[in-house]
């Protein structure tokens, strides 16, 4: 079951158009990302779903019911921002009741919400406490916590976590996850990190110049990316793009492969090869090392065939120096293969490969 | 050694790039202040002798003086009305200016355009506004039906003329400070209070009009102090008539002081406009304080 | 799609905007129509009415309005000039350096912020005769000229200026007056462009205090000259009146009308502490 419905939604200001035919669905008690770099869109469409802006074209429909032109006190939205959004002379008390006081919801309905809001958030001792008397993570949890006593039918979140500490960041991640689940609460969640969005999402839309690049779920995402520029966004180290020159095509060449395919990728396909799935191999590609990252669990090997950078990781330590010769190899399966020019993911030659 | 030095230069060298500064505050502020007060226990002499030492007789002489209370209550009610007048429309002014109309820059200059003008060229337009007959505001009045006034003659509406004036002199000036303080607020704490479900009165009242407050009680301040110190029109609108209807505090001290050349007795109401001054400036301090304390 | 706003409708907003920019403007545009249009239509807003600048010369007959004109320029320049020097210094002194009674003399100086020397000026007048400088432009000036509110402002400014920048420069062996002069002035510009217009404003349009110490033609400011002018013992010819009232306002307003947000945000400026 759809709670939200975002149809063929674009925004132009003035003659620049910022968000193109965006689409998506949301379905009840999911969270759904937002993902992508500053500049895509994500915080436009999230606005737009607010009513924090009017959309230039499209509609917007919630359990059924057109919101687009509503104002945004009236859609059954409540929103996270990012910079909280705490009014700094108010305590957190009337914070969290501020939106209950103005729908002039009964006073001992306040309570009861403000009861159960601050036990689940932990904010029972912080309730006289002024904002600028308050951590970042508590600030963050009383935007949370009047969020969750209006009891809407969506949570909209906008980067909640990028003005967070690296370690409160992780925490806080898996707070609003498990609260989300925990209460069944739709929410839609804006963000550049791709780890949050891998740890947090049900399902991922990734943006791009205002288009949506892909929708699917953090695995589709990880393991079926549909653009080159998503495979490349997802994963960190991110994937190698390659262009298949000589060198690389040669590693097909023991596979006796077919002559038309071969040349085929050479002049259309990307190749694209997770660093994780890259291993040191004596029958490989010869490779020279440029710089070598020793993390402990792993080594992080940047490396160059030809003139094409690669990154890859080995779980052992690597006992060479930069400018060592080596040889590396993929297995065929791990292999994306893209189309050169649109970027987007070519099965076909994909399966072809495989045969 | 070269510690000790150092520290004893520092404050040789902090000491004399203050004192120029200092000496001409304390010749030009504090010391009239004594000056005035010693002089106030002194009358004005007559011919060449001495001022001769009177004690407190000024002092009761300004008691039972009725033109003193007279223009006392005239300068109360003159700051009572100018200073909560020009505040509200400040506010007003700035919230205006600081929406989302169009030709929003000129609107803010118009408002703004009294500031710069000198009192006086001020007070020579709208000495003619206030003209019986043939003045704007009679012609107007004339037009639909009315009588003429005389605005500036009847001791019953000058104050309450000049009161007008000054609240359109003012209003502009103080709608900077809102302006300023307006546009300090984040705008995405407007956008909670839309997604709150706040309306635009609700908001005002709970989150704008409390977060504005330190400018507030910063205007008053200065407001209260310019109805004190401000009294250039008086000087060619009505030299404080008819029959002192319209004379300001700082206004009668300047009668006495270079009309009637009465100068000890006009020290002596300095001493009075002085003490109103300080109680202005100790609530400044007191309440000062409190305002620092939300971000 | 028509919404409701957070305002009321956006135009009905803009039309009261302009109706109350409008009203506001108004003294001003009629001191404009009754200073270039003959006597006659002082009154009378006839739009066809001939624009003339007799009124000016009469004014200008009537009245040494140059010499006015230049003293008041003087006046400011001086004024703000000394300002300058004087409160840059002390604002320094209390910025940066450290001596004893340092904080009881700041909260004393600050006592003219609220307690000024027009007040005073029957002590201050005295003060002056006694200085042998009474009826000069210098005279007008001098209480001035040490202005609390500079050093309030200007120290305010100089602490601001992160101490890595002073440090860098005392390593590159840079006096204490240099350091003044390269680093805390230049990065206090905003601050000195902010205080000049405040100040320029402000002591072109003083009126009391001048009136009170100058007597002659040589040392009166354009605003005591309007004064003496405008008396209505002189007969009341209201065209010529705002002739004089306009040329005593424009300078001011043509600056402001040209520097717009130069002035508006030095105004700002000084009232956010």
């Amino acid at each position: 079951m759809s709670k939200l419905f975002v149809k063929h939604l674009s925004k132009s200001w003035g003659d620049t158009e910022v968000l193109h035919d965006i689409s998506f669905n949301c379905k009840q008690g999911s969270l759904l990302v937002l993902l992508g770099p500053s500049g895509c869109g994500k915080s436009t469409t999230l606005r737009l779903i607010a009513g924090l802006e009017d959309p230039s074209q499209g509609s917007i429909m919630m359990d059924e019911k057109e919101i687009t032109h509503l104002v945004p006190g009236k859609r059954g939205i409540a929103m996270v921002f990012q910079n909280y959004a705490l009014f700094p002379h108010l305590s957190v008390v009337e914070n969290i009741l501020f939106g209950l006081k103005a729908r002039k919801i009964k006073k001992d309905e306040q309570q009861k919400r403000l009861k159960y809001a601050a036990s689940v958030l932990g904010l029972s001792d912080l309730l006289d406490r002024r904002p600028s008397q308050l951590s970042g993570g508590q600030r963050q949890r009383v935007a949370l916590g009047r969020a969750i006593v209006y009891q809407s039918s969506i949570c909209l979140m906008d980067e909640p976590l990028s003005n967070l500490d690296a370690k409160l960041r992780q925490e806080m991640r898996q707070e609003i996850r498990s609260l989300q689940q925990r209460l069944g609460i739709t929410m839609i969640y804006v963000t550049h990190d791709q780890t949050e969005a891998m740890t947090m999402a049900d399902q991922i839309i990734l943006m791009k110049d205002g288009e949506i690049e892909q929708i699917g779920t953090p695995e589709e995402l990880y393991k079926t990316p549909a653009t080159a520029y998503s495979g490349n966004f997802i994963g960190t180290p991110p994937m190698n793009i390659l262009r298949p020159d000589q060198k690389i095509l040669s590693a097909f060449e023991s596979r006796k492969m077919d002559q038309e395919l071969l040349s085929k990728i050479e002049k259309q396909c990307l190749i694209g090869v997770r660093p994780e799935h890259i291993q040191l191999d004596e029958t490989g590609i010869p490779a020279t090392i440029n710089t070598i990252e020793y993390l402990g669990s792993e080594t992080l090997i940047a490396c160059q065939i030809e003139n094409q950078p690669i990154l890859f990781t080995t779980p052992n330590k690597l006992n060479m120096a930069p400018g060592g010769a080596i040889k590396i190899g993929w297995g065929v399966k791990n292999l994306h293969v893209f189309d050169a020019k649109s970027g987007k993911r070519d099965d076909s030659v994909y399966h072809q490969l495989l045969n | 050694m070269i510690k000790h030095q150092a520290r004893y230069w520092n404050q040789v060298n902090g000491w004399l790039m203050i004192i120029p500064a200092v000496c001409m505050i304390g010749l030009f502020t504090h010391y009239p202040i004594f000056a005035t007060f010693f002089r106030s226990f002194f009358a004005t002499p007559i011919g060449t002798k001495p001022a001769p030492f009177v004690g407190l007789e000024n002092y009761s002489f300004l008691m039972e003086d009725e033109v003193f209370w007279k223009v006392l209550k005239n300068n109360l009610i003159y700051s009572f009305c100018t200073v909560p007048a020009s505040i509200a429309l400040a506010l007003i002014m700035a919230m205006t200016v600081n929406g989302k109309i169009k030709g929003r820059s000129w609107v803010r200059l118009s408002f703004f355009t009294p500031t710069v003008l000198p009192m006086i060229a001020v007070a020579n337009i709208w000495l003619f506004f206030y003209t019986p007959e043939y003045g704007l505001f009679d012609q107007i009045i004339i037009f639909f039906g009315g009588n003429s006034h005389n605005w500036l003659g009847n001791p019953d509406s000058v104050l309450g003329s000049l009161i007008v004036m000054v609240i359109w002199k003012e209003s502009g000036f103080f709608m900077i400070f809102y302006l300023a303080a307006l546009q300090q607020l984040s705008p995405e704490l407007q956008e909670a209070g839309k997604i709150e479900g706040s309306g635009r009165w609700n908001y005002f009242r709970r989150v704008e009009f409390p977060l504005l407050m330190p400018t507030t009680l910063f205007i008053s301040i200065n407001a209260v102090i310019n109805s004190f110190k401000l009294v250039d029109h008086l000087v060619i609108m009505t030299k404080g008539g008819p029959d002192n209807a319209s004379s300001l505090l700082l206004y009668y001290i300047y009668e006495n002081a270079f009309n009637f050349w009465d100068t000890h007795y006009a020290s002596t109401i300095t001493i009075v406009l002085v003490i109103i001054l300080a109680i202005i400036s100790l609530v400044k301090f007191a309440y000062l304080d409190k305002k620092i304390h939300y971000q | 799609m028509k919404r409701r706003t957070f305002y009321f409708s956006e135009s009905l907003e803009t039309t009261a905007a302009w109706l109350m920019g409008a009203i506001w403007l108004m003294p001003v545009l009629y001191a404009f129509w009754s200073a270039f249009h003959p006597a006659e239509y002082s009154t009378h807003l006839v739009l066809s009415a001939p624009l003339t600048l007799e009124n000016f010369y009469r004014a200008w007959e009537q009245a040494p309005f140059v010499r006015y004109f230049l003293n008041t320029f003087l006046l400011v320049t001086i004024i703000l000039i000394a300002q300058y020097i004087l409160c840059t210094l002390a604002a320094y002194s209390f910025a940066r350096f450290e001596f004893r009674g340092k904080s009881i003399i700041f909260s004393i100086i600050l006592l003219q912020l609220m307690i000024m020397p027009e007040v005073l000026l029957v002590e201050n007048y005295q003060t002056i005769g006694k200085l042998g400088l009474s009826d000069t432009i210098t005279a007008i000036g001098l209480p001035y000229m040490a202005s609390a509110f500079g050093i309030f402002l200007l120290r305010q400014t100089f602490k601001t200026i992160p101490t890595e920048l002073v440090e860098a420069a005392r390593v590159e062996g840079v006096s204490s007056v240099g350091i003044l002069l390269k680093v805390y002035i230049p990065l206090a510009r905003p601050t000195y462009i902010a205080y000049g217009l405040v100040s320029i404003s402000y002591h072109w349009n003083n009126f009391l205090w001048p009136l009170v110490i100058t007597n002659s033609v040589e040392s009166r400011p354009l605003t005591v000259g309007l004064a003496i002018f405008g008396a209505p013992e002189s007969g009341v010819d209201w065209s010529i009146i705002t002739a004089a009232t306009v040329m005593t306002m424009t300078p001011l307003l043509a600056a402001f009308l040209l520097f717009q947000r130069q002035f508006v945000q030095s105004f700002m400026r000084s009232g956010i502490k």
